[in-house]
């Protein structure tokens, strides 16, 4: 008996500890459309090295800021105090030349490059209580002086919020590089700078899905004349095919722990959801019928599946209780061709693409087909959407006429960015898990 | 033990467990910085000073570089062969045929009327030319979503393929591929260009 309540007591006390130093939460991270946190960014010093990089990560901190609409960073041409080398050996700031400016919050940096390895140290400062609210040094090549920016973004964020932020996550998308008609996968950060390229086979390389732990992508390629489904690791560049049978095939998603990949599989004309085991390819179907079935999307459970079938004669989405061996329930009611499903990460939301007067358009609806929105939509075809991994933000590929751009947009639709414009054909977002 | 006894000796428990999870997280805290401010000093990097109070520190992994080359593949990799690579670069070209293409509507595998008489050419031609393989290629227009469109352009040929071995043609000489709306014959963006580009392309091998 006493045992037992110890046992009890440990585990509550192991529960119940991390809420023990939780900060005080400045911004209610859920009611967007509130006053926005005015924060100071001012050029980073530079002890050693290029001083571009002392202009470039503060400028990667103010986008990941303003893509929350939760803060607003002050122009710098009202900044009364010039940061110096003594602000990071003891000198105090002068908070009140930051409060007049009406600064709310202070973050400085300093960068200091030798070769190719670059230390940033950034603090940031509530200015009305002259408090370190976090304070981070990182070490690491200097090309990944963005990465940097993004992690500080997220300690700004959580110091604020309490929530973890997202912005040294990555989306993969496949587009086609030149005048050509192949088309190779990319990896891009949140700030859209540089895509780095994955594929370069100058074939067909399409639908790239990330695995949980963010290491590895699954895709398909032609580049062997036909379509497999690769497996690569982003870390170490190995890559193995992993589904040959059938014809067509395209990667969905992973399960919840990364053993197996669901892939649709077309096999004498029918295509269907296989269940695909990552360590030796083993199969078993996931959902079948007579019609087109595609898009697999998994629920943060792990228990469900939104999926796409032409069942009814036109594509709709569906959802299906992988345990139970029947009831599939449509919960596409936008109306015409309906497709490409993502299943929110956090929650029960589903979004999904829709045709409607010409042009298809974003929605989301509950698992069980209530409540449907328009998230997104333009003057030409909003499609292809992928959750970010917090839930907050989705991103969709929109295309008109031939041109073609990635777009990043708020879950509650009520602000968004472009995220990538630079080639043709853009699509297949997927957005990374946290990292 | 009494009702009350119990549960003074919880709260005692509870309290004592507290008391040690908080100088737990205070010893954890420190220690964070203070490994992290060492290990935040790499040989490469001099002149690093100890991290002040309440700086974390941390070292950034390199990532390798993930993309593959034609001419140099990272070690590890599942080298094509130098005929595959070519097959994958041929598979984005269009391929001349023979024969005429066939054509579908918007969001349809059904062979249309209009179809007809070019599947018995296509019929007539394999049954005279014993020997001859023919692959039957899918496409769709850009409208609709890739991944569908994927498994619409699969139907396509599978229906051409299923309607030519309903002519008599023997089902060994047909293979089929579908790149979907991968590979447009006509690049615009109208229903011209549309109507055009939802098809079934025949390839003689």
């Amino acid at each position: 008996m006493r045992r037992l309540w110890f046992v009890i007591l440990f585990a509550a006390g192991v529960v119940l500890f991390p809420a023990a130093g939780s900060a005080i939460l400045y911004i209610d991270i859920n009611s967007p459309g509130g006053r926005r946190m005015p924060i100071a960014l001012p050029s980073f010093i530079t002890v050693a090295g290029d001083p571009a990089l002392a202009a470039d990560i503060p400028k990667v901190l103010a986008a990941d800021l303003g893509m929350t609409a939760l803060f607003e960073v002050i122009p710098s041409e009202a900044y009364l105090e010039k940061v110096l080398p003594a602000h990071f050996a003891g000198k105090p700031l002068s908070f009140p030349d930051w409060k007049l400016i009406g600064a709310e919050a202070v973050v400085i940096g300093r960068v200091e490059a030798r070769g190719d390895q670059v230390t940033v140290e950034m603090r940031l400062y509530d200015s009305t209580l002259g408090k370190l609210m976090a304070g981070r040094r990182y070490s690491g090549p200097a090309r990944h002086y963005r990465l940097i920016g993004h992690k500080f973004a997220n300690e700004v964020l959580y110091a604020f919020t309490g929530v973890r932020g997202i912005f040294d996550t990555e989306i993969a998308f496949s587009a086609r590089p030149g005048k050509g008609r192949s088309k190779e996968v990319y990896v891009v950060g949140l700030d859209g700078q540089d895509p780095r390229p994955v594929t370069n086979n100058r074939s067909f390389n399409l639908f790239p899905r990330w695995s949980p732990d963010g290491n590895t992508l699954a895709y398909t390629s032609f580049r062997t004349g036909v379509p497999v489904v690769y497996l690569r690791n982003l870390r170490d560049g190995k890559e193995r095919a992993l589904v040959k049978f059938g014809n067509t095939k395209s990667p969905g998603c992973f399960s919840q722990g990364g053993e197996s990949l669901y892939v649709s599989v077309s096999v004498n004309g029918n295509s269907d959801i296989y269940r695909v085991r990552v360590s030796d390819g083993a199969v078993e179907k996931a959902v079948e019928g007579w019609g087109i079935e595609v898009s697999p999307s998994l629920s943060p459970d792990g228990k469900k599946i939104a999926f796409v079938s032409n069942r009814s004669g036109s594509p709709q989405v569906y959802v299906r209780d992988l345990a139970a061996s029947s009831g599939e329930r449509r919960i596409s009611h936008a109306g015409g061709y309906s497709s490409s499903p993502s299943w929110s990460p956090v929650g029960d939301r589903i979004a999904f693409t829709s045709q409607s007067a010409g042009n298809f358009s974003l929605y989301t609806v509950n698992a069980d087909g209530s409540d449907q929105r328009l998230l997104a939509s333009g003057d030409g075809d909003c499609t292809d959407p992928s959750y970010s991994p917090d839930g907050r933000y989705v991103v969709y590929s929109f295309q008109k006429k031939g041109y073609s751009e990635l777009r990043i947009i708020s879950a509650d639709g009520r602000s968004g960015k472009r995220l990538y414009s630079g080639f043709s054909d853009a699509g297949s977002p997927a957005w990374s898990p946290r990292r | 033990m009494g009702k009350w006894r119990a549960w003074k000796y919880c709260a005692v428990i509870l309290g004592v467990m507290m008391i040690f999870a908080f100088g737990c997280a205070k010893k954890q805290a420190v220690k964070s910085t203070d490994t992290a401010a060492t290990e935040s000093a790499p040989s490469s990097v001099s002149a690093v000073e100890k991290a002040p109070e309440g700086v974390v520190s941390e070292t950034l992994k390199p990532e390798a570089s993930a993309a593959e080359t034609m001419s140099s593949r990272p070690a590890g990799t599942q080298m094509a062969s130098a005929a595959e690579a070519a097959a994958g670069v041929s598979a984005t070209e269009e391929k001349s045929s023979l024969f005429q293409d066939i054509h579908f509507d918007f969001d349809k595998s059904l062979i249309r009327d209009d179809a007809k008489p070019i599947l018995a050419s296509v019929s007539d031609y394999l049954k005279k030319n014993q020997g001859v393989k023919l692959l039957v290629e899918g496409h769709c227009d850009e409208r609709g979503t890739s991944e569908y469109n994927m498994a619409l352009g699969d139907r396509r040929a599978e229906s051409a393929r299923k309607y030519l071995v309903s002519l008599g043609v023997p089902a060994a000489v047909l293979s089929t591929v579908s790149f979907g709306e991968e590979k447009p014959l006509d690049p615009g963006h109208n229903e011209e260009a549309w109507a055009k580009n939802r098809r079934a392309h025949f390839v003689a091998k």
